[in-house]
């Protein structure tokens, strides 16, 4: 049973070949995530395109539709991201192949096909009558969770399958803290998916439940994923020490629990809720990014005792940049904007969607090109990734730098329009349709709507770089993967 | 409760919410690289940090006009700012002590 | 071990457990006192046949901001409806509003997307001119669009969704039932329609 705890688990002997069924199945899953990537990309520039150019597409594609697509295929691809990093570590972490790896192919391909009907449904039927069986066959009309009503319990099939391959190749092989973790969570982000699937009138009632799954998924259980992710990670790739890593996923889990669940509360401040949850999530809000903030005496430790040494500087890169990215999309963009005071202000506007593009980037979707960089060294035969690659490494440094400046032009550009939207709109013009549409026409919101563009085909050209790099990265290449000095932990 | 906010108050409050995040990232860092290296000038900034934190805090709470419990908030932030990389620190030296012997 | 009790795995295994209990706990107990208050007909978002009455914004100097608040009787379309049949009048409209992917351009209650103007209080919105105009204004604006969309000189109108005369006067009765909520003061320093007493 647990022997894990015993850890023989670190220096097993290399099975790991990237040829086990689970590692093969993470390969579709992180093809499927970029293929959703790029339609991310692809809507997102519609939609950007659509606020200076208002007719595009009108009646034909409209923006609604768009982005509906552009916000789906993000959360979808990063879920089937953290799907294909679990299934990559879990034989590793088991010490086994994967239990009912049959079903787990069909499941993908189950999974996949569904998503395709759904986007499918949304581009071409769009919309429906004001009658139930929309919701159950078209869309539910709630962001973020659009997914019609028989799409949704094929998810949570789809997830049950596939936390029984989990769980089940742990229990047949073996436990360990980080399994512990990674299983718990699991339950935890299928449970609150049930949250979001049931209709009532009262959009209050709708709401409250909808945060429930909205911020306890990327602002709790998603952060813990990536946590067991990173724990696993840290021990593969740096040799890290398995008791101090475990030790260190739970002093996260308490802190970011501690702070992610009550912190909910800043979701509920205008929504027809009670007044005190102004104080409660001022409250967890002021002290959400002090573990983010003392994360930072962390990496300065570790780096100071083991420097910064790795086999697969792609991957490296793309860590530090989640790193950042994690601080200044979650740390100081949400805290700009997150309490009450200063939220009655810009609650609904631009505001939103310059932290949004910044935090989910910079805390979700630089971690599974970085698990991507790993899985693909392996898969193309354990290789060599360090310096000196073909070309000096041009395509991995310049899809890794249009994307962060990319991301990170977007979302400034957004802060500026947020920023002279809620000044017209709130605070001068006293929140009507009018004060809206005359703060949308200010130069100074328009500029920043041409300069978000700029940006935004600097991120598509970026991610093309990126699609062209991880398909091609390490094919020819004939040395093996660097041999580090083992890291004294 | 909020209270309606002048357009500059409104600027300098995201302005000094930034700079709260940003300073308490600094004072971490230096805080960190000084008990590394025991380097004096970067124990000096991180002071210096942590002071540009508490002013920030000043202008957020003159900004937001916060008052009653609101001022505990600030408090507290402020407080767990200073606490909490100290904190981390001492537990990344007790989580190795074992195998640094 | 040389390592002290207070940076042991043991101790931060335990520690991660009661932490994730202790706030889901607490988390548990607000819920409940929460759903209650938003229950229809609760202390902050009235029953469903307040579309029988007038709602109107007014201030209270005790919490610094606009609140709604609910007047005479005032039926919408001239109609007064029975509380089982308000439900359903306003539940109808909120599945149009969904199946309608309303949200992905505006805003509802601040959440949703930023191309298009805040629902929250569309039934104030002083757009519709004066209380007489306002219903008549509003069906015509959802049954079609492309002609009677507000733009203000953006461009930015809304599409031709399909809308039918029966589902655009639930629309109307769900926008007037959740103009109704007492949402803290959200969106800040609104003006309603001019009101007429």
């Amino acid at each position: 049973m647990s022997e894990a705890a015993a850890n023989p688990i670190d220096r097993a002997e290399e099975t790991d070949d990237g040829n086990r069924p689970g590692q093969k199945l993470a390969l579709y899953y992180f093809s499927a995530a970029m293929v959703l990537f790029a339609a991310q990309i692809l809507f997102g520039l519609i939609i950007g395109l659509q606020y200076l150019y208002p007719d595009l597409l009108y009646n034909v594609l409209d923006f609604s539709v768009a982005r509906m697509v552009h916000i789906n295929a993000m959360i979808v691809w990063l879920l089937m991201g953290f799907i294909g990093c679990i299934y990559w570590l879990v034989e590793d972490e088991a010490g086994r192949d994967l239990v009912g790896a049959k079903l787990a192919f069909v499941n993908f391909w189950i999974l996949t096909g569904a998503v395709a009907v759904v986007v499918a449904v949304y581009l071409f039927v769009q919309i429906g009558p004001g009658e139930l069986r929309s919701i159950w066959l078209i869309n539910e009309g709630r962001e973020y969770i659009e997914a019609p009503r028989w799409a949704d319990i094929g998810i949570v099939v789809c997830v049950l399958i596939f936390f029984y391959n989990v769980a089940a190749t742990f229990t047949k092989g073996r436990w360990s803290g980080i399994s512990g973790v990674l299983v718990l969570d699991l339950i935890a982000l299928a449970a609150l998916y049930l949250a979001g699937m049931y209709f009532t009138p009262n959009i209050s009632v709708d709401q409250h439940w909808w945060w429930w799954v909205v911020h306890l998924w990327v602002e709790a259980t998603w952060e813990v994923l990536v946590g067991c992710i990173m724990a696993w990670g840290l021990i593969r790739t740096l040799g890290a020490n398995r008791r101090i890593v475990t030790t260190w996923l739970y002093i996260e889990v308490a802190m970011m629990f501690g702070s992610g669940i009550l912190g909910l509360g800043h979701h509920y401040f205008w929504i027809g809720t009670p007044e005190y949850w102004l104080t409660i999530g001022g409250f967890f809000s002021a002290l959400e990014p002090i573990p983010l903030v003392a994360m930072v005496v962390h990496a300065v430790y570790d780096a100071g005792r083991h420097g910064f040494k790795s086999s697969n500087h792609p991957a490296l890169a793309w860590l530090i940049a989640h790193a950042f990215g994690n601080f200044f999309g979650a740390g100081v963009w949400g805290f700009m904007h997150t309490l009450p005071q200063i939220n009655l202000y810009t609650h609904g506007t631009q505001w939103t969607a310059s932290h949004g593009h910044l935090a989910f980037f910079g805390a979700y979707a630089t971690i599974v090109i970085a698990i991507i960089y790993l899985a693909i060294q392996k898969a193309r035969g354990d290789v060599w990734m360090s310096g000196a690659l073909p070309g000096n490494g041009f395509a991995w440094k310049w899809s890794l730098a249009l994307l962060n400046i990319g991301v990170l032009g977007m979302t400034v550009a957004l802060l500026i329009s947020g920023y002279e939207q809620s000044f017209v709109e709130r605070a001068l013009e006293g929140s009507t349709w009018s004060a809206y549409f005359e703060a949308q026409q200010t130069p100074w919101f328009v500029q920043g709507m041409q300069w978000r563009m700029v940006f935004g085909w600097i991120t598509a050209a970026g991610l093309a770089l990126l699609l062209w790099d991880l398909a091609t990265i390490g094919r020819r290449e004939t040395r093996p993967v660097q041999v580090l000095n083992p890291v004294p932990a | 409760m909020p209270e309606a906010m002048s357009l500059q108050d409104m600027f300098v409050g995201t302005l000094a919410g930034a700079a709260i995040v940003v300073m308490g990232a600094f004072y971490a860092l230096f805080y960190a690289l000084a008990k590394m290296h025991r380097h004096r000038v970067a124990h000096a900034t991180a002071l210096a940090s942590y002071a540009g934190l508490v002013v920030a805090t000043y202008f957020l709470v003159d900004a937001l006009k916060l008052h009653g419990i609101w001022l505990w908030v600030a408090a507290v932030m402020v407080a767990g700012y200073f606490l909490a990389p100290r904190a981390i620190w001492q537990l990344c030296v007790g989580t190795h002590e074992e195998s640094a012997t | 071990m040389s390592q002290p009790w207070w940076s042991s795995e043991a101790m931060w295994r335990k520690c991660a457990i009661w932490v994730t209990a202790v706030m889901v706990v607490v988390l548990m107990g607000l819920t409940f006192d929460t759903v209650r208050q938003i229950t229809a007909g609760g202390e902050r978002v009235p029953g469903y046949d307040v579309i029988n009455k007038k709602i109107f914004y007014e201030y209270d100097a005790d919490r610094g901001y606009q609140v709604p608040r609910i007047g005479e009787d005032a039926p919408l379309f001239g109609q007064t409806l029975t509380a089982a049949d308000a439900e359903a009048l306003v539940e109808k409209g909120k599945l149009t509003t969904q199946a309608k992917n309303c949200m992905n351009c505006h805003t509802l209650l601040g959440n949703g997307s930023y191309f298009a103007p805040d629902l929250t209080k569309s039934w104030l919105d002083p757009a519709w001119i004066n209380e007489g105009l306002r219903e008549e204004l509003m069906l015509n604006f959802l049954q079609d669009p492309m002609n009677n969309a507000r733009t203000f000189g953006t461009g930015r109108r809304m599409p031709d969704l399909n809308i039918t005369d029966e589902e655009a006067r639930a629309v109307v009765a769900f926008l007037k039932w959740m103009s109704s909520i007492d949402t803290n003061g959200f969106p800040r320093g609104f003006t309603p329609l001019k009101q007429e007493d």
